[in-house]
């Protein structure tokens, strides 16, 4: 994700309130190209963009039970964009018929110098990865089909060990909040592309075991 | 009685007469397609074409089998005249295609055997089927019936099966892997399985509570704040400040506790 979406309502000071709707799936490598051509043919007409990010996750931990969670992207095929600093709330426990996953999401831009900013505010990383894909936009609709990269070797983003045999495709939408039509649209869109990828609200709390 | 025959004759020729001449005309537009607009034609449309053709035919072959129609077989056609001179009223009749009624046109137009090549064929055939004898021919025909409705069921009932079939091969090649998925969105969401040190693999589940990961450094220190509740695995590098709640600001008094590495305490307890 190189550059955060544009909002097309004015900042006046304060902030806006962005919620990030979320609906993510799988799927697996030799599937991959039925799954592109079908993207291409569903979402909006442009050149597919592909791109290799590179994100660490900063942690930074209160007294208090939960750690706050700061994560940092820069993108690795075009070394000189800024970098993306992204915090992103806890999913909101709405009503159980919200199709997707919805949670507050703030988004900036930093300088190079935000991992060392980071670290002198007393944020520790604590794990990195790098993505690998490609991103198709329909509307408001982002939708990210990535292949995710362990990093051996802490700092060097050349020598990386897949995680997976699959890719993990994302469709997400930045909305203010309060806007519920959002999710029946990312569902109609999602049942267009059953079977080849389910996409639904995974819920990352119950991934932890 | 002749009479009627006569009319009867002549009108069964007039509509053999037209019908000819629209399968003419179908013939004359299909060809047209084929030699001129062969890069635009699609097999949908060849078929209906030659689907009209075949229409056409069977409108004529019902034609003759009607009751109605005397027996062409009766009447006999004989030239009377051939010159070969030009007849303008034929040619314009035939539209230019039989400008001359003469000797060389007579045996193609008003022939009444088959070709001699084909009547050879025809009786060699003949003979091949009263030399196999009425038994295996009857055997021949029963089995080309049998092979015959069998094609056609399979044709006439093909939505349960085709739909069971597909729905089967659609289940061996799942295109994505529902325990991948979780992997992946666990990766993503909180680093499972992005340990720094190696072995790699999920975070022990006897670790409490929380998932950080050493960033990098090999130091065995394990620094703890007085009165501070959880274990915190070794920063990287030199003593770390432990944020008080107010990041950026600088303790002022820390209290160290460096432990040996002990069994609980393993950096590599991941």
């Amino acid at each position: 994700m190189e550059a955060p979406p544009v909002t097309v309502m004015p900042v006046t000071g304060g902030t806006i309130n962005m919620m990030e709707y979320l609906l993510q799936g799988s799927v697996l490598d030799q599937s991959l190209e039925s799954l592109l051509h079908r993207l291409r043919g569903l979402c909006d007409n442009m050149e597919p963009e592909s791109f290799i990010d590179h994100e660490l996750v900063y942690l930074l931990k209160g007294q208090q039970g939960n750690p706050f969670i700061l994560r940092a992207r820069r993108s690795l095929s075009h070394p000189t964009s800024p970098w993306h600093l992204r915090y992103l709330g806890q999913p909101e426990v709405g009503d159980k018929s919200r199709h997707a996953l919805v949670r507050n999401c703030v988004d900036v831009a930093a300088s190079h110098s935000l991992p060392e900013f980071l670290n002198e505010m007393g944020f520790r990383m604590d794990h990195e990865f790098v993505a690998n894909g490609h991103i198709f936009r329909k509307g408001a609709m982002k939708i990210v089909v990535s292949k995710l990269s362990r990093i051996l070797v802490p700092g060097n983003t050349d020598n990386t060990e897949r995680l997976s045999l699959s890719y993990l495709v994302e469709l997400s939408v930045l909305a203010p909040a309060g806007q519920d039509t959002v999710s029946e649209d990312m569902r109609s869109f999602a049942e267009q592309l059953k079977p080849l990828v389910h996409l639904e609200k995974i819920d990352p709390s119950k991934q932890r075991h | 009685m002749q009479q009627r025959e006569e009319k009867q004759l002549e009108a069964s020729v007039d509509s053999l007469i037209s019908r000819v001449a629209h399968v003419k005309n179908a013939l004359h537009s299909f060809i047209y397609k084929l030699e001129n607009e062969y890069e635009r034609l699609t097999w949908p449309s060849v078929l209906d074409n030659f689907a009209l053709l075949s229409g056409q035919l069977n409108t004529i072959n019902k034609l003759l089998k009607n009751e109605k129609t005397p027996s062409f077989r009766n009447q006999v056609i004989i030239p009377l005249l051939l010159s070969p001179d030009r007849d303008e009223d034929l040619a314009k009749l035939t539209e230019q295609r039989v400008p001359v009624f003469s000797h060389e046109i007579v045996p193609d137009y008003l022939r009444t055997k088959p070709d001699p090549e084909v009547e050879e064929q025809e009786k060699q055939l003949s003979a091949e089927a009263a030399r196999i004898g009425p038994e295996v021919a009857q055997k021949q025909i029963q089995t080309l019936n049998k092979l015959c409705s069998n094609l056609l069921e399979k044709l006439n009932n093909p939505r349960d099966d085709r739909d069971a079939e597909s729905a089967a091969i659609r289940q061996n090649k799942p295109s994505f892997n529902p325990a991948d998925t979780n992997a992946l969105v666990g990766a993503v969401a909180f680093g499972k399985g992005l340990s720094k040190c190696r072995p790699p693999g999920p975070v022990a589940p006897g670790h409490p509570g929380q998932g950080p990961m050493m960033s990098g450094g090999p130091t065995l220190q394990q620094v703890t704040i007085g009165g501070g509740s959880a274990q915190q695995a070794g920063m990287g590098g030199s003593v770390a400040q432990q944020p008080q709640g107010q990041p950026g600001k600088m303790p002022s008094s820390i209290k160290t506790n460096i432990k040996s590495a002990s069994g609980s305490m393993h950096p590599y307890n991941r």
